[in-house]
């Protein structure tokens, strides 16, 4: 494989990897970023970070357990709402 | 218990009572999203406020095309981006408030473990404040949210393929912020 061509490879996986852990990649697309990653140190770790932040991400959830302020009608009930 | 079809329907012959008991369905989870974009819990509660006021304003334009709680985010969406707009035009602007690392790590963790990921989680909501808010949004209702991209897209107002650019792009900056590192070791 030509070092451009590596090159060109590295490039395009580091910008798709949130693709790649998404399943948004086509089936060659995948196959290309997968068998780049099996070589490349960098984008392999890449694969393996962007797993883990989007489980960090997810794990955040959406701040449960925190409550609307009461006065939250209070413009509707001040536009003659209620 | 009366179905939020009928709620809708008497919403939108201008019962406010049916609109209240329609839309604080959804009050809490509205809070936390606009909380997560906005990072200021007073301005979020000020936002909160536009909001419910301007879905009662709007109720008569909501046909049931798509759930109740799409439009009532989408509208939230549309305020939030509004008050960054806002808070963008002021001289100095208004530091975010990271309540989210403020709230526990969780009991099961391990003392150390709980001061790194406390510092990690504090690194990842600053870095989520610091999206421009066309990716912040993508993150928090796909990622946080665990909205479906076809719910997520509409709220944002954006196609499903403009929207997805939109969340892999946040991801990467995301991840460029934190460090492979750092996100490898947390992950474990």
């Amino acid at each position: 494989m030509s070092l451009l061509r590596r090159t060109d490879d590295h490039q395009w996986s580091q910008q798709h990897l949130s693709h790649y852990v998404e399943g948004d990649l086509g089936r060659r697309a995948h196959r290309r970023l997968g068998r780049h990653a099996q070589d490349c140190v960098d984008c392999g770790r890449g694969i393996l970070a962007m797993r883990a932040l989007v489980r960090m991400i997810q794990g955040l959830d959406g701040l449960q357990g925190v409550r609307a302020p009461a006065g939250i009608f209070d413009r509707v009930r001040a536009s003659g709402g209620n | 218990m009366e179905t939020e079809a009928s709620l809708v329907a008497r919403a939108r012959a201008g019962d406010a009572d049916a609109f209240e008991q329609l839309a604080g369905a959804h009050a809490d989870r509205l809070f936390a999203v606009l909380l997560r974009l906005l990072g200021d819990r007073g301005e979020a509660g000020d936002v909160a406020q536009e909001v419910m006021l301007r879905a009662w304003q709007g109720i008569g334009r909501f046909e049931g095309r798509s759930d109740f709680f799409t439009w009532l985010y989408r509208i939230a969406v549309n305020e939030a981006n509004r008050a960054l707009e806002k808070r963008s035009r002021r001289p100095a602007d208004v530091p975010i408030d990271t309540e989210a690392s403020q709230l526990p790590a969780s009991a099961r963790d391990e003392p150390t473990r709980q001061a790194e990921n406390r510092e990690l989680r504090a690194a990842l909501d600053k870095a989520l404040a610091d999206l421009p808010p066309p990716y912040r949004t993508a993150i928090v209702l796909r990622d946080v949210e665990g909205l479906s991209t076809r719910e997520a897209a509409e709220i944002a107002g954006v196609s499903e393929a403009a929207f997805k650019s939109r969340l892999h792009q946040a991801r990467l900056k995301v991840r460029a912020v934190i460090g492979d590192e750092t996100l490898i070791t947390a992950g474990g």
